[in-house]
């Protein structure tokens, strides 16, 4: 009873901790780059409260909902097909090679020469984030997919692009939401980078004015709202992908004794 | 070959009661030949010809890699034969079909659905209605022995209820021949002889023509009404036996029965002889 409880309060244990340290540590450094824990906890209502700040974030949220749900419309289709033809792997392979390693935000200068500093700029960087994580979780798991079942599935009768909506996409789920687990965070991450490199709106854009101004207890209380809404983001995910995996998932295989 | 009971549809046909069974599998001068990755071609079958009698339960027996499930996978449509031709209900085979469903020993089932939920997919996939499918699927699942486990995903199954449930989903479209590609290999002794004696069971109550394919020459006599013995690779036929043993079988019966020890010893010796295998290129 004791340890259940005591595990389920350790994140809120372990983030009061983190803000001890903090506090401590700022107290003890007394910078005015290095704002105490309290007054950083403290600004954040007063930006949750103002309207124009607000409006900043939702701006973020939206451009990052979009390219999100964008990206997986793209790389799910084009990862599953990758992993079930040999042909499309071939040629997207070497595509998707050059482009993974290469930070996204480091596209940023010549997307902006090409679509300006607006919101599509910012979209189409989440959107190059996002989809190589996607792209190659989808394209692993669709080609894991046994070929048995492929087979018992056009046994049955069903067609080429059936199998494929039908058996290759339910059976590498489990994988492609793990990729776009990943990807969640990273369309975060570029959200961040695409408004701190085209300053105009957002998070990032609140937070590097701040910075700009001096204001440090707005910047760490920015860092605090946008950690917080990644850790939401994926927590509320992984709620999400263990309720459509629940086939998959470990810890609830316990075979049963008996032919 | 006189093994099966005479059929009452056929004895309702005239025509058909006088000539001999139809042949549901015509295998005709069908030989495979792979590509392996140092550019070599591979035999794996060398000019195969066999016809299966509707009915009758056939077994391709023969040491690992001589090709005998190749063979299943060509019946099946899954591959296609380099040279020859296979045909079922005297039409040439050109790729998988509800007509002929397969049971694999990797089981292969989905494992996003339920049991209910496998067994009722090719009827679905048919157009069946869902609750008349899933009325079917259930009895189908009971006959198995898995009443009780419908929800159940294929994840909390132990291997011999995964691949009862592999043989109901496979039953549950009516194929007219059940494939089976060594479906009782990936499993302990024990429950092999368990799911053995069912699936005769099952299949004395409606006879559905039937290609096993084993390397076990216990499990090919006690089953089949046809043994056909593969050679080492390149596979060829070595020879067909007729196991004429009465039916229904019972396992402890024909285990202190002297004809079915001597098929089995007959058999042995013949697999063990290797002077024929791989003579000739």
């Amino acid at each position: 009873m004791m340890t259940r409880a005591l595990s389920r309060l350790a994140p809120l244990l372990a983030c009061l901790g983190l803000l001890a340290i903090w506090q401590a540590g700022s107290l003890m450094l007394n910078t005015e780059s290095f704002p105490t824990a309290m007054s950083a906890v403290r600004a954040v209502p007063s930006i949750l409260g103002d309207k124009e700040s607000l409006v900043n974030i939702l701006d973020s949220l939206r451009r990052m909902a979009i390219a999100f749900a964008a990206a997986l419309l793209f790389a799910i289709p084009l990862g599953l097909m990758m992993g079930r033809s040999r042909l499309v792997a071939s040629f997207f392979n070497p595509l998707l090679m050059i482009t993974y390693p290469v930070p996204k935000a480091a596209l940023m200068p010549i997307i902006m020469l090409w679509l300006g500093v607006g919101d599509l700029a910012k979209m189409l960087v989440i959107f190059l984030g996002v989809s190589l994580p996607v792209i190659y979780h989808s394209f692993q798991g669709a080609r894991a997919v046994e070929e048995k079942m492929l087979w018992s599935g056009a046994a049955m009768g069903l067609s080429a692009p059936q199998r494929m909506i039908r058996i290759v996409l339910p059976a590498a789920l489990p994988e492609i939401l793990t990729g776009c687990r990943t990807g969640l965070v990273l369309a975060l991450i570029t959200m961040v980078t695409s408004e701190m490199i085209a300053r105009q709106s957002g998070a990032g854009n609140i937070l590097f004015n701040a910075l700009d101004m001096g204001q440090y207890d707005t910047v760490y209380a920015m860092i605090i709202i946008i950690g917080a809404m990644g850790i939401g983001l994926d927590a509320a995910f992984e709620r999400l992908r263990s309720r459509l995996v629940r086939w998959s998932e470990p810890g609830f295989d316990i075979p049963l004794s008996f032919a | 070959m006189k093994v099966l009971p005479s059929r009452p549809d056929f004895e309702a046909d005239p025509a058909l009661a006088r000539g001999p069974a139809p042949a549901m599998i015509e295998i005709d001068r069908v030989s495979q030949t792979f590509r392996t990755s140092g550019r070599q071609a591979h035999l794996a079958l060398s000019d195969i010809s066999l016809t299966i009698e509707d009915g009758a339960f056939v077994s391709i027996l023969g040491p690992s890699g001589c090709g005998k499930s190749t063979l299943l996978y060509i019946v099946g449509g899954f591959v296609s034969p380099t040279e020859g031709v296979a045909r079922v209900k005297g039409r040439a085979i050109t790729g998988p079909g509800p007509d002929r469903g397969p049971v694999f020993q990797e089981f292969a089932l989905f494992p996003w659905k339920t049991v209910l939920g496998n067994v009722m997919y090719g009827p679905r996939q048919q157009g069946v209605k869902s609750p008349e499918a899933e009325a079917q699927s259930r009895r189908l699942i009971e006959m198995v022995g898995l009443k009780g486990f419908e929800n159940f995903y294929p994840k909390e199954l132990s291997g011999g209820m995964k691949q009862r449930v592999a043989l109901a989903r496979t039953l549950a479209y009516h194929p007219a021949v059940l494939l089976m590609d060594e479906p009782f290999g990936a499993l302990d002794a024990h429950t092999r002889t368990r799911l053995q004696n069912d699936l005769l069971n099952i299949w004395e109550r409606d006879r559905k023509t039937v290609l096993f394919v084993t390397h076990s020459v216990d499990e090919a006599v006690f089953l089949s009404d046809k043994v056909v013995v593969m050679t080492r690779a390149p596979g060829r036929i070595k020879q067909i036996i007729d196991i004429e043993l009465p039916r229904p079988r019972r396992r402890a019966e024909l285990l202190l029965d002297p004809r079915y020890q001597k098929y089995v010893v007959e058999i042995e010796r013949m697999i063990d002889d290797t002077s024929e295998d791989g003579l000739r290129p």
